[in-house]
């Protein structure tokens, strides 16, 4: 399971030298008001090596990378860089000290080309006073043919895909020869291909000396990349593995606090498809979508598979009415269905979990409470005539999702913002299991959500399944729909060009499918 | 989302805590302030019941007309035509009683309809033609500022106002409260409940905190956006008929004034309790703020100007209290 890397932690797999530790942080603290994030947690970097940062949602990881980066500050503990105690004020402070950052929400300026995002902030050379534009090109070719970046230069950032933005942010620390690169969960929303290309580099990264700390949920990249990893729970270092310490039994029972149980294969398909609920001919909208037909039965777990890029979100966006077509029908249980808006679709039994929970899933600024209520209004008001919220039934029976979700938060009323990305992911489905609709859309449910919850997550899409909802499902994890779908299509381009069902689910049919291109 | 590269200075917990108070009651702690002061100052004009009634009488209308400001702003949109619109609703209302001889309460009626019209159009201009909003109410704005001229012919209506008419503004209600005080609790109580209790509050709140994941969780975003504007347009109606009544007649402009202090309300208000963000109980903080201090100027005599400086003054405090308070929040 574990390749190259599982050789020794504190010894290079080359030369058997020693790796020189790099920084080192000790009892670590930070209290967001009376939520301890970080109860004196404690982590070592060395040269050379790839350590990995792992955890359930809300365990501490990417508060931890905020006070490395200066972004907040610790209530208490220690940090040194080559043995010398330092302190981190500001994010400059931290570039100085060789540290460069990607942060779970990536940070780049959409309106300013690819080459000044690569060098904000970064000493410039000039000529006769004006920024030598051309020169900085020069040198920083190299660097993004070694990360494989290939957008133009001048390209604006807006216009970046999710892959290339954290290329982007890459260049950017080789630019400034950092010693340590932070990752906090790169692969959340790549595809599988550009997954794979960031895990090379990274290994290349790791060879040439510099320290990676990488904040990951995918087990399978933790074993393959890293040489030791820590792993926090409830804001403590529960433990720190490498060697042949570093299995997947271990990582799991560090990160959950005892034995998870994975889902039992005969969990789905025991129970038989209903009726047609969805009925999709020739659908289009070029260039995204061209010409889709599908079926969607009722009680079922429709997976979509394919490429970040493939069309899939754009396509769960026209059957939700969040934009219309150019060609093509649909049908609702036999009745014709054509959506002049998601608030048509949601009157029509419709449910969406888009795929950019801060921009498209979440008021930020308001509660957990507010925000799963947000399409179940319906159904907490004292009577139709009279919409006043029953402030009672809104609150349990947010509590009663919160709960079965394992939603990490002190209380409903807490802001939303202020919960980590999975928790956040974790809202955004709560407010559809509240709902409840006829027809579930998830377009990647799981991104950035810890093991545990994640099989959660699943075990509650069998279950709604279970009871006659209709549930397709996007995802760019190969290994998410083989487990969960009772049925999945791969799209290719805009078009679906397989479908696969019973033993011929596999991963690797998946990946094959959506590499083959669309004939 | 571009914090982490433009590198903001770090504040410590205290700091921060510091600021964070000072963001959220800066606006009481002010009003509080001023009305020491100007009880120490003038202690036998300014902290009388006479007085107090008479401030809160004053305040009354601007209150009305920045009360429906704030449903617009809470949705996301701004709506300069409020200070326009009334100045043609007073006009009217005087013109259908004392020209075409409507029953009073037929004519109030009938200009309430003609104020929630005018926030329709702006409200259907802002979302069917995807006008920026600031410009779609002040072209509007102005449209009704030409249509106030026309219908009276640059000629203020001022004879012939019946007293009926001056007497809802000068009337009393039980115990004496003054009806214009009585009109203005009722709304804004009525606004505070439809915003911060009923479900279609909670679609309002969600439009204005982020369009785009409202419209996913299945709300219709341009209508709430409309029934922003309409309300805003009633509420500047209901203003341009109340001072039309007080003035006891109808002249063009009148109520123009009205647009900087509702501003001026509104961003205080938003100031106020809560982290910059727009609600209904800080407007009214916000709009006795510049009453009391309106009044407090008069009692000591002070020039006119002032009172323009004093407005302009804390519109441009109003706005960057607002955002310092959003901006920590956001830290
Ligand atoms: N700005 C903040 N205000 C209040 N609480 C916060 C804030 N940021 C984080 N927290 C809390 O601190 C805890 C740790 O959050 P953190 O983001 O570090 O988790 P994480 O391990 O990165 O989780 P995930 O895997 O979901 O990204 C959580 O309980 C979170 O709610
Ligand atoms: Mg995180």
């Amino acid at each position: 399971m574990h390749g190259t890397a599982a050789a020794g932690a504190a010894s290079n797999p080359e030369t058997g030298a020693p790796r020189r530790l790099f920084l080192s942080a000790q009892g670590i603290a930070k209290a967001y008001g009376g939520v301890k994030a970080l109860n004196g947690v404690s982590l070592a970097l060395r040269e050379g090596e790839v350590h990995g940062l792992v955890g359930a949602n809300g365990a501490g990881k990417s508060t931890l990378i905020k006070i490395l980066a200066g972004l907040t500050a610790a209530d208490a503990g220690r940090i040194t860089i080559d043995g010398a105690p330092v302190t981190i004020a500001a994010p400059h402070e931290a570039s100085a000290l060789g540290m460069s950052f990607i942060h779970q929400e990536l940070a780049f300026i959409p309106e300013m080309s690819v080459i000044e995002n690569i060098m904000l902030g970064l000493p410039k050379p000039s000529r006769l006073g004006f920024i030598d534009w051309r020169a900085i090109a020069r040198d920083i070719a190299p660097i993004a043919e070694r990360v494989g970046l290939n957008t133009p230069f001048h390209a604006k950032a807006r216009s970046l895909s999710t892959a290339e933005a954290w290329l982007v942010n890459i260049c950017r620390a080789l630019v400034r020869k950092s010693r340590l690169l932070v990752m906090d969960e790169p692969t959340a929303s790549l595809s599988a291909r550009e997954a794979e290309r960031l895990l090379a580099i990274v290994e290349d990264l790791s060879r040439s000396g510099v320290a990676v700390l990488y904040v990951s949920h995918r087990l399978d990249e933790i074993l393959r990349l890293c040489h030791s990893v820590t792993a926090f729970r409830d804001g403590e270092s529960v433990a720190d593995l490498s060697g042949d310490a570093l299995t997947r039994e271990r990582l799991m029972e560090a990160i959950v606090g005892g034995n998870v149980e994975t889902m039992p294969a005969e969990a789905r398909a025991n129970h038989d498809r209903g009726t047609v609920a969805l009925k999709v001919r020739g659908l289009a909208r070029a260039p995204m979508v061209r010409g889709v037909d599908f079926e969607l039965h009722h009680g079922e777990v429709l997976g979509i598979g394919g490429l970040v890029g493939a069309g899939r979100s754009e396509l769960a966006r026209l059957v939700y009415g969040a934009d219309r077509p150019h060609e093509g029908a649909m049908e609702l249980a036999g009745k014709p269905y054509a959506p002049s808006s998601p608030t048509a679709a949601v009157r029509s039994g419709l449910g969406f979990v888009p795929e950019e929970r801060r921009s498209e899933g979440l008021i930020l600024t308001k509660s957990v409470a507010f925000n799963m209520q947000l399409a179940n209004l319906a159904n907490i008001v004292r009577s139709p005539a009279l919409p006043l919220i029953d402030t009672r039934k809104r609150r349990s029976q947010t509590e009663a999702i919160v709960k079965s979700l394992a939603v990490k938060t002190p209380d409903t009323e807490t802001t939303v913002g202020r919960l980590s990305g999975g928790n956040q992911q974790k809202v955004v489905i709560g407010r559809w299991l509240l709902r409840r609709p006829n027809i579930l859309i998830l377009d990647e449910p799981t991104r950035g959500v810890d093991v545990g919850a994640r099989g959660e997550i699943h075990r509650l899409i069998r279950e709604i399944a279970a009871e006659g909802m209709a549930v397709m499902v996007i995802s760019s994890e190969p290994d998410e729909l083989p487990d969960l779908c009772d049925r999945i299509l791969v799209m290719v381009e805009g078009r679906i060009t397989r479908e696969l069902t019973g033993e011929d689910m596999t991963r690797n049919a998946i990946v094959s499918a959506s590499y083959a291109s669309a004939a | 989302m571009t914090d982490i590269s433009t590198s903001h200075r770090r504040l410590s917990p205290g700091t921060k805590a510091g600021l964070a108070f000072f963001a959220r009651y800066a606006t009481i702690l002010g009003l509080i302030a001023m009305i020491v002061a100007f009880s120490l100052l003038s202690p036998r004009a300014f902290p009388t019941l006479l007085n107090f009634t008479n401030v809160l009488n004053q305040a009354s209308l601007a209150i009305i007309i920045a009360s429906g400001l704030t449903m617009a702003v809470i949705v996301g949109e701004l709506d300069l035509s409020v200070g326009f619109a009334a100045s043609l609703h007073g006009i009217l209302v005087t013109g259908l009683i004392v020209a075409t001889g409507l029953p009073i309460p037929v004519a109030i009626l009938v200009v309430l309809a003609v104020g929630a019209l005018v926030g329709l159009v702006n409200g259907l201009v802002v979302t069917k033609l995807k006008v920026n909003s600031v410009i779609a109410t002040l072209g509007i704005g102005t449209i009704l500022t030409g249509l106030a001229f026309a219908y009276s012919a640059g000629v203020p209506i001022v004879s012939g106002v019946p007293e009926a008419f001056l007497e809802i503004s000068l009337g009393r209600w039980l115990w004496g409260i003054p009806n214009n005080i009585v009109v203005m609790a009722v709304v804004v109580v009525a606004l505070w409940v439809l915003v911060e209790r009923t479900s279609i509050g909670q679609e309002i709140q969600a439009v204005g905190g982020n369009p785009a994941a409202a419209r996913l969780a299945g709300i219709s975003v341009d209508r709430i956006k409309i029934l922003g504007f309409v309300i805003s347009g009633m509420c500047a109606a209901l203003t341009g008929i109340l001072l039309a009544s007080r003035l006891g007649s109808g002249t063009a402009s009148a109520a123009d004034g009205y647009l900087l202090t509702a501003f001026a309300a509104v961003f205080l208000g938003s100031a106020t309790l809560r982290d910059g963000e727009f609600h209904i109980l800080g407007t009214v903080i916000g709009a006795l703020v510049i009453a009391v201090g309106f009044n407090g100027l008069n009692i000591f005599g002070a020039p006119t100007f002032s009172q323009y400086m004093l407005q302009g003054g804390i519109l441009i405090v109003a706005v960057g209290l607002s955002s310092l308070g959003r901006s920590i929040a956001e830290r």
